[in-house]
C-alpha cells in the first residue's frame, strides 16, 4: 500500500470520525433536557448559605520561598506535602503548622507532589520528566538532604501530575507532557501500563492532570491540553473507556466526585464542569461572568466530602466555593480577609473533609476550616 | 619601552587591528618596507616620561602619598621597612575615639544583656536587625506560629531578609569608586615587616603596643569586653586552649590606615576580622580583595577569625555599602557568616565539662531556641529544663531542652551554695530568691525537678506542684534578677522536628548567587550541542559513567536508525532502477543482454538474502517504533552483520546518493562512515561523538548544568577584578522546543532566570519542514512566540546564530534569498576577494559574514519591533569549543552589565549604540 493511498484513507477515516462525533454531540444535546442546577431549583432546593465566619483561614503555612505548585494531604488527615519552585518539598503538620521534612529536590522545576496512602513516602514530578519517590523514614545524608529512594523514568515530557493508587504504596499513576499517563510499579520502577501515546487512542496533547476513582481504584480520569478529559481502566490500557468533550480550553485539573460516578474538571476557558462517567453526559457547567473581560483560568478544583461544594481556584487569585447542586457561587475565598495575594495554584481537601488547604504563587499555603455549627459539608 | 620595536611594520599592524580597522594597513601585501613610518615615533616618545615619573615618586617620597603603587614598591623591601621603623611609636592609650563612645552607648543599652561593643555603623545595623526580627516575631504570632517555626523561617527567608536589610540602609550607590584599578594591586604581597598589632578591646591596660607580641597567646575569653562580664567578675575558669593569633603584617602610626599609612583615627576604617588590621576606604578593596570569606586581609584568608569579632560577623558597615553594590555586599556578608573558616570551633565550647564535637555544636546551634551569642567558654546545660549558663554562674537563658550535647550536669555547675537543687544542680542565691518570689516552698532544702515548661515537682514525688513561671509578674521578677524565663514561643509537647529541617543548609557554596541562563532553540538548531559543549568545557567530569553508557546506547540506536533510512532508500532506489530497467527492456525488446538482466531482477541496489532479511527486520521494528527497546539485543546479534551490510556494494551505492534521502540528517555520515566501529559492543564514545550525537540531552525535556567560568581561561590582563566572578555560578538550562507553544504552561516557571539564549541554525534558510514551511521562518515564529511570552517580559535575549561553518559553505552555493524573509539581501561583494583568512574580518568580510550580519539585523529589527529593546546577537560554530566559550562569556558579560546598568543608568545611551550589541569573533 503506497503512502499516498494511506494518507487518503487516513483523511477519510478522520472525516468519518468527526462526523460521528458531531452526531453524537447533537444526540447528547437532544437528550440533555436539563442540567443539575435546573433540576435542583425546580425541586425547590436552595443554595448553601455561608456566614462570614463559616469558612475561615486558620493557618498560614509559611516557609517556601518560591511559588507553590502542588499540595497533597495524607489520608490520616493532618499532614500536607507541598511542592514549590524553590526546589523543595515540605511536609507540614497542618495542626501545628510545623514542618516535619524539607526535601531539597535534584530538579527544582517541580510541578506535582503526592502523599502515599500509608504516609510513609512522598512522590513528586516536574520538568525533569521523572517521578521521584522519597521515603520519609530514610536517614538523611551528610548535607541533611533526604535521598531519592526511587526514580521512575520513562516519560518523554514533563510530569504534570501524580497520584498514588489508594490502599497500596506500590502503584502510582502519573500524567505527562508526552500525552500519556503511566501506571508505575514503584518497587520495580517499571511501567506497568502506558495510557495513550503515539499508536493508541489517547490524548492528542499534554496531559495535565489525573484523578483516581475513590471507590473503584481501577478507574481513573485524565485531563489534557486537547480540551478533553478521558476515562481509563487500568486493566485495559490500549484505549480510553470514554472521552469527554465540552471544554473550550486546556483541561487543567480533574477530580473525582466523592461517590465515584462523576468527576469535575477545571479549564483554561474559565469553567468547571461536572461529567457523569456512566452516561458520558456533561451534567453542569460552573461559570461566572467575570467583571472585567479577562477570563481567569481554573487552576485547581476540589470537592467537599459530601460533594455539595466545589472549591475552584482561579488564576486571578479568586477561589470560588460553588454549590454543586445549584451552580451558584456561595463564597469567594479570594475576597475574604487574609486571603492569598496571588494565583491559587492548588487546592486540597483533607481526608475527613474538615479542612481545605490552598497553595498559591505568593509562596504560602493556607488552611481553611469550617467554623460555626458545621464541621464538614 | 624601546621605540624601535613599536615602529617596525608588523607589530604596528597588530596594534591597529586591535584598536580600529585601518583598512589601508592591510591592503598592503607587498614586502615589508625597510623604512620607519614617521608617525609612530612621537606617540612612543610621549609614553616614556609618564612611566618614569610614576615609578620615581614612591621611591623618593617618604610620605607615600600615592596609595595605589605598592606593587612597584614590592621589590624594594629594605627601604620600606626602614621607613616603617622611622615612624613614631603608637601611644598605647589611643583607642579610636568614636569606638569608645559607641561602646559606652552599648553599655547603656545592655539591658538585654547581649550587646557587645560595635562600631557605630554596626550598631545601627544591629538595631536594624533587631527591628527585623521583632517584626518577624510579630508576623509569626499573628499566624499562630511557634518559635521553632521562627527559626525555620529564618533559614528559608534569609536571603530575603538580608536583601531587605541591605536595602534599608543603602543610600548612596552612585559614588562607586573605580575599584578596577584598586583591585589590580591586590595580589601583590606586602613587605612583611613584623610589627605588632593592636587589640581594640584590651589594649587599655597594655603598656606598649609596639612591642612584639608572642606568636602564640593563650586563649582570651572574649566576654571580657562584654558589659555583662563586669558583674560576673573576671575570675572564671579559662579554657586551656591555645590558638595562634594572626597579626597584621604591616602597621603604620596609630589611627592610620594599615596600608596607605594615611588618615587619622577619625577616618572611617574597615577592620580585618582575623588580624585586626584597619584599612581606610581607599585601601579596603586592595587589602581585602574580593572578600571570599568576608572582611579579611588577603593574607588572612583561611585563618580562623578573632573571636572578639564574632558578634560583628555578617553585619555590614556603611563603608562596604558605599564600595560595593548591593548584591556584592549581601554576598560578602553571607560568605562571612557562613564560610567554614569563620565558624565557631566546636572544641572551644565546653558543656558540662566536655568539649563539644562538630555534631554537638551543630545540634546546639540548630535547635529551636539556641544559646544566644555562643562564644568559646565553659557552660553548663540542664537538659531537663533547658537552663543554660556559664560555668560557675547563674543561668543566663533557657534554650531547647533534651539536646544531646556535652556531659551530664554537675551539682556545682553554677557554684551555688543554697543547698537547694534543681535537676541535680545546686542553685544560686539569685535563683533561690526567684523561687521564693514565685511562691515555691523551699523549706527543708528540697530537690526539684523542673521541666522545660516550668512545671516542677519535688524529687521522688509524683504530683506536679505548679509552674514556676506561671505566676503573673514572674517575668518582671526574672527581669529584675536578670534570670531567664522560657521563651513564650517554646513548644512543649510539639513534635520534634527533624534536625535537618530546623536549620538552613550550611554549605555556603549553595548560598552563592546562581545566575540562570535559559537555552532555547527549535529542534536542529544546535542548542543541545551548545549544552554539551558547556558541559565539556566547564565540568571536570562532563559525563558520568552512567551518562556515557546512556549516550553510547543513544548513539548506537541512532546509527541503527540511520542504517534503516539507508535501507529504506535502497529499497526505493532498487524499485526505481528496476522500473527504469523494465522500461528500457520494453523499448529495447530485442536486446538479449537486457532481458537477462531483467530476468534476474538485479540492480546495483540489490542485496543478498541474509542481508535482505535483516533489512526487513530492521525496517519493521523501526516502523513499529520499538527500535529503542530491542536494539540492545540487536547489537549483540547483528554486530558482525553490520560490517557485511556496510561493505555491501548496494549500501555503498545508496550511501553515495545520500543527498537524495531527506530523512537522513547531515550528521549521519559522520557516524555511518564509522558504523562498524560504533556498533561494536565495546565502543566508547569520544567527546566529539557525543557532540555530534542527536538526542543525547533531549531525552528528558529539561537539562541543566551548573558551572562557573574557570579562572585559567580568563585573560591575564583582566586580573584580580575577575577573581570573584569566577566564583559566581551559572546554570545553563536547556529546554526542549517541543511543547513550547504559545500556551505553554510551564514556561512561567522560568521567571527567575537572568537571560534567554535563543538558538537559531543559520544553515536552516534553505531547509524545509515536512509540511513545506521554511525552517528559518519556523524559527522566526518560534522566536516571536518566546520573545513575546509574558514570562520573558523585560528579559534580556541573546540570539545565537549557530552552524556558521555550514552556513558559510552553503551560502556560496545556495543564495540566501531562498528564504523569502531574506529576499532583499543584495550584498556588495568586493571584486578582489582575499582568501578566507580570519584576519581580514574587519576589512573584507566574506559573503558568509555579510549574510550573517544581514540576518542578525533582521532579527534585531524583529525583536525591537516586538519589544522595543535591543537584541544581543552572537555568532557560533557549535562544534568549536572556543566559539561556544566565547558566546557563553558574552552572555556572562550581558548579565554583568545588566547588574551594573542601574549604576550607569545616566550614561546608558552612550553605551548603547546600535551595532555595539552585535558580537563576532
Amino acid at each position: 500500500m503506497s503512502v499516498a493511498e494511506l494518507k487518503e484513507r487516513h483523511a477519510a477515516a478522520t472525516e468519518t470520525m468527526n462526523n460521528l462525533r458531531e452526531r453524537l454531540r447533537q444526540r447528547r444535546q437532544q437528550l440533555l433536557d436539563t442540567d443539575v442546577a435546573g433540576y435542583a431549583s425546580s425541586h425547590g432546593r436552595t443554595p448553601v448559605t455561608f456566614g462570614p465566619t463559616d469558612l475561615v483561614c486558620c493557618r498560614t503555612l509559611q516557609g517556601h520561598t518560591g511559588k507553590v505548585y502542588s499540595l497533597d494531604w495524607t489520608p490520616e488527615r493532618n499532614r500536607i506535602v507541598s511542592a514549590s519552585q524553590d526546589g523543595r518539598l515540605i511536609v507540614w503538620n497542618s495542626l501545628t503548622s510545623q514542618k516535619t521534612h524539607a526535601i531539597k529536590l535534584p530538579c527544582a522545576w517541580v510541578m506535582t507532589c503526592a502523599f502515599s496512602p500509608t504516609s510513609q513516602s512522598v512522590a513528586c514530578g516536574g520538568l525533569d520528566s521523572m517521578c521521584s519517590i522519597f521515603n520519609l523514614n530514610s536517614p538523611t545524608d551528610r548535607d541533611g538532604n533526604l535521598p531519592v529512594s526511587k526514580t521512575l523514568s520513562g516519560h518523554k515530557g514533563y510530569v504534570s501530575c501524580c497520584q498514588y493508587v489508594p490502599d497500596e504504596d506500590i502503584h502510582i499513576i502519573t500524567s505527562s507532557g508526552d500525552r500519556t499517563c503511566v501506571l508505575w510499579d514503584i518497587t520495580t520502577g517499571l511501567r506497568t501500563s502506558v495510557f495513550g501515546g503515539e499508536f493508541q487512542s489517547g490524548h492528542t496533547a499534554d496531559v495535565l492532570s489525573v484523578s483516581i476513582n475513590g471507590s473503584n481504584s481501577r478507574m481513573f480520569v485524565s485531563g489534557s491540553c486537547d480540551a478533553t478529559a478521558r476515562l481509563w481502566d487500568t486493566r485495559a490500557a490500549s484505549r480510553a473507556v470514554r472521552t469527554f468533550h465540552g471544554h473550550e480550553g486546556d483541561v487543567n485539573t480533574v477530580k473525582f466526585f466523592p461517590d465515584g460516578n462523576r468527576f469535575g474538571t477545571g479549564s483554561d476557558d474559565g469553567t468547571c464542569r461536572l461529567f457523569d462517567i456512566r452516561t458520558g453526559h456533561q451534567l453542569q457547567v460552573y461559570y461566572q461572568q467575570p467583571s472585567d473581560n479577562e477570563v481567569p483560568h481554573v487552576t485547581s478544583i476540589a470537592f467537599s466530602i459530601s460533594g455539595r461544594l466545589l472549591f475552584a481556584g482561579y488564576s486571578n487569585g479568586d477561589c470560588y466555593v460553588w454549590d454543586t447542586l445549584l451552580a451558584r457561587v456561595v463564597l469567594n475565598l479570594g475576597s475574604l480577609q487574609n486571603s492569598h495575594d496571588s494565583r491559587i495554584s492548588c487546592l486540597g481537601l483533607s481526608a475527613d473533609g474538615s479542612a481545605l488547604c490552598t497553595g498559591s504563587w505568593d509562596t504560602n499555603l493556607k488552611i481553611w476550616a469550617f467554623g460555626g455549627y458545621r464541621k464538614v459539608i | 619601552m624601546p621605540p624601535e620595536e613599536a615602529v617596525t611594520f608588523p607589530s604596528l599592524e597588530n596594534e591597529d587591528e586591535e584598536e580600529q580597522p585601518y583598512s589601508f594597513a592591510v591592503e598592503y601585501t607587498g614586502p615589508p618596507v625597510p623604512y620607519d613610518l614617521p608617525r609612530a615615533v612621537p606617540i612612543n616618545v610621549e609614553k616614556i616620561p609618564v612611566a618614569t615619573v610614576v615609578s620615581k615618586v614612591p621611591l623618593s617620597n617618604t610620605e607615600l602619598h600615592i596609595p595605589v603603587v605598592p606593587p612597584i614598591l614590592a621589590p624594594d623591601r629594605n627601604k620600606l621597612s626602614k621607613e616603617l621603623l622611622l615612624q613614631p611609636t603608637v601611644s598605647p592609650t589611643s583607642v579610636i575615639a568614636f569606638e569608645e563612645r559607641v561602646s559606652e552607648d552599648t553599655n547603656n543599652c545592655l539591658l538585654s544583656g547581649e550587646l557587645s561593643s560595635y562600631e557605630s555603623g554596626e550598631l545601627a545595623e544591629l538595631i536594624n536587625n533587631n527591628d527585623n526580627s521583632s517584626r518577624r516575631l510579630g508576623a509569626c504570632s499573628v499566624s499562630n506560629e511557634h518559635s521553632s517555626m521562627l527559626d525555620y523561617c529564618d533559614s528559608f527567608g534569609k536571603s530575603r531578609e538580608s536583601s531587605s536589610r541591605a536595602r534599608v540602609s543603602n543610600d548612596d550607590d552612585l559614588n562607586q569608586p573605580d575599584w578596577g584599578s584598586n583591585e589590580s594591586v591586590l595580589s601583590l604581597d606586602y613587605p612583611s615587616s613584623r610589627v605588632s598589632s593592636r587589640k581594640t578591646g584590651d589594649c587599655n591596660n597594655e603598656s606598649n603596643a609596639d612591642i612584639k607580641r608572642p606568636q602564640v597567646v593563650t586563649f582570651r575569653d572574649i566576654e571580657s569586653d562584654d558589659g555583662l562580664d563586669e558583674e560576673f567578675g573576671q575570675d572564671e575558669v579559662q579554657p586551656q586552649v591555645a590558638r595562634v593569633k594572626r597579626e597584621p603584617q604591616t602597621k603604620g602610626k596609630k589611627g592610620s590606615c594599615y596600608r596607605c599609612f594615611k588618615g587619622n583615627r577619625f577616618t572611617e576604617k574597615e577592620v580585618c576580622i582575623v588580624c585586626d588590621a584597619k584599612y581606610c576606604s581607599n585601601c579596603v578593596l586592595g587589602a581585602m580583595g574580593s572578600m571570599p570569606e568576608g572582611r579579611k586581609c588577603v593574607t588572612c584568608i583561611g585563618f580562623p577569625i578573632d573571636e572578639a569579632k564574632r558578634g560583628s560577623l555578617g553585619k555590614c558597615s556603611r563603608m562596604l555599602k558605599r564600595l560595593f553594590i548591593d548584591l556584592e555586599v549581601r554576598q560578602i556578608m553571607k560568605a562571612e557568616k557562613l564560610c567554614e573558616a569563620n565558624q565557631l570551633p566546636p572544641e572551644y565550647i565546653c558543656v558540662n565539662g566536655q568539649p563539644l564535637c562538630h555534631e554537638e555544636l551543630a545540634i546546639l546551634q540548630s535547635c529551636p531556641i539556641p544559646p544566644k551569642k555562643l562564644k568559646p567558654g565553659n557552660y553548663w546545660y540542664d537538659k531537663v529544663s533547658g537552663l543554660w549558663g556559664k560555668e560557675g554562674q547563674k543561668p543566663s537563658m533557657i534554650i531547647s531542652p533534651h539536646l544531646n550535647v556535652g556531659g551530664s550536669i554537675r551539682p556545682d555547675a553554677s557554684s551555688g551554695n543554697t543547698q537547694i537543687f534543681i535537676n541535680g544542680r545546686e542553685i544560686t542565691k539569685v535563683e533561690l530568691r526567684m523561687l521564693q518570689l514565685a511562691g515555691v516552698q523551699v523549706a527543708g532544702n528540697p530537690h526539684f525537678w523542673v521541666n522545660e515548661d516550668g512545671s516542677y515537682q519535688e524529687e521522688g514525688q509524683k504530683n506536679m506542684k505548679g509552674y514556676i513561671w506561671g505566676k503573673a509578674g514572674m517575668k518582671l521578677v526574672c527581669a529584675v534578677l536578670s534570670l531567664p524565663v522560657p521563651s513564650k514561643s517554646s513548644n512543649p509537647g510539639g513534635e520534634l522536628l527533624n534536625s535537618m529541617s530546623g536549620r538552613s543548609v550550611p554549605d555556603y557554596l549553595e548560598q552563592r548567587i546562581l545566575q540562570k541562563i535559559l537555552l532555547v532553540g527549535s529542534t536542529g538548531s544546535g542548542s543541545s550541542t551548545i549544552f554539551k559543549q558547556a558541559k565539556i568545557l566547564y565540568k571536570d567530569v562532563p559525563f558520568s559513567e552512567d551518562e556515557r553508557e546512556n549516550i553510547k546506547l543513544t548513539i548506537q540506536s541512532n546509527v541503527y536508525g540511520y542504517l534503516g533510512i539507508l535501507l529504506e532508500g535502497r529499497e526505493r532506489f532498487e524499485e526505481e532502477s528496476l522500473a527504469e530497467m523494465r522500461k528500457r527492456a520494453c523499448s529495447k525488446d530485442t536486446d538479449p543482454e537486457g532481458s537477462i538482466d531483467d530476468g534476474d531482477g538485479k540492480t546495483i541496489y540489490s542485496i543478498g538474502l541474509r542481508l535482505k532479511e535483516f533489512s526487513d527486520w530492521l525496517l519493521k521494528t523501526m516502523v513499529s517504533g520499538h527500535l529503542e527497546t530491542i536494539f540492545l539485543a540487536a547489537t549483540r546479534e547483528y554486530a558482525p552483520l553490520i560490517e557485511e551490510l556496510w561493505k555491501d556494494a548496494a549500501i555503498q551505492a545508496t550511501y553515495n546518493r545520500r543527498s537524495e534521502l531527506e530523512m537522513l540528517p547531515s550528521v549521519a555520515s559522520y557516524y555511518l562512515e564509522r558504523a562498524v566501529e560504533i556498533l561494536k559492543m565495546d565502543y566508547e564514545p569520544s567527546d566529539l561523538d557525543i557532540l555530534y550525537a542527536e538526542g543525547v540531552t533531549s531525552s528528558n525535556g529539561l537539562a541543566c548544568v551548573d558551572f562557573s567560568f574557570p579562572q585559567s581561561l580568563c585573560d591575564e590582563n583582566i586580573g584580580t577584578a575577575d577573581q570573584h566572578d569566577s566564583l559566581l555560578r551559572y546554570q545553563l538550562i536547556r529546554v526542549q522546543a517541543r511543547g513550547l507553544g504559545e500556551n505553554c504552561k510551564w514556561l512561567e516557571m522560568f521567571e527567575d532566570i537572568g537571560m534567554v539564549i535563543f538558538c537559531v541554525a543559520l544553515s536552516d534558510y534553505d531547509q524545509f519542514s515536512a509540511d513545506g514551511t521554511n525552517k528559518m521562518l519556523l524559527s522566526r515564529k518560534f522566536f516571536e512566540s518566546i520573545v513575546t511570552h509574558p514570562t520573558f517580559d523585560q528579559m534580556d535575549f541573546l540570539l545565537i546564530l549557530n552552524k556558521f561553518d555550514q552556513f558559510e559553505e552553503k551560502v556560496e552555493q545556495v543564495p540566501l534569498t531562498r528564504c523569502e524573509w531574506f529576499d532583499d539581501f543584495h550584498p556588495l561583494i568586493s571584486r578582489h576577494r582575499t582568501n578566507t583568512n580570519s584576519n581580514s574580518i574587519n576589512n573584507n568580510p566574506t559573503h558568509g559574514q555579510l549574510a550573517f550580519h544581514y540576518i542578525a539585523v533582521k532579527f534585531k529589527r524583529l525583536y525591537s519591533s516586538l519589544t522595543g529593546r535591543k537584541l544581543y546577537v552572537s555568532l557560533l560554530k557549535g562544534l568549536e569549543p572556543k566559539s561556544v566559550d566565547a558566546a557563553l562569556k558574552f552572555a556572562r558579560e550581558i548579565l554583568k552589565w545588566d547588574e551594573e546598568r542601574a549604576n550607569f543608568s545616566l550614561s546608558e545611551h552612550s553605551f548603547y549604540s546600535t551595532e555595539a550589541s552585535s558580537f563576532s569573533h
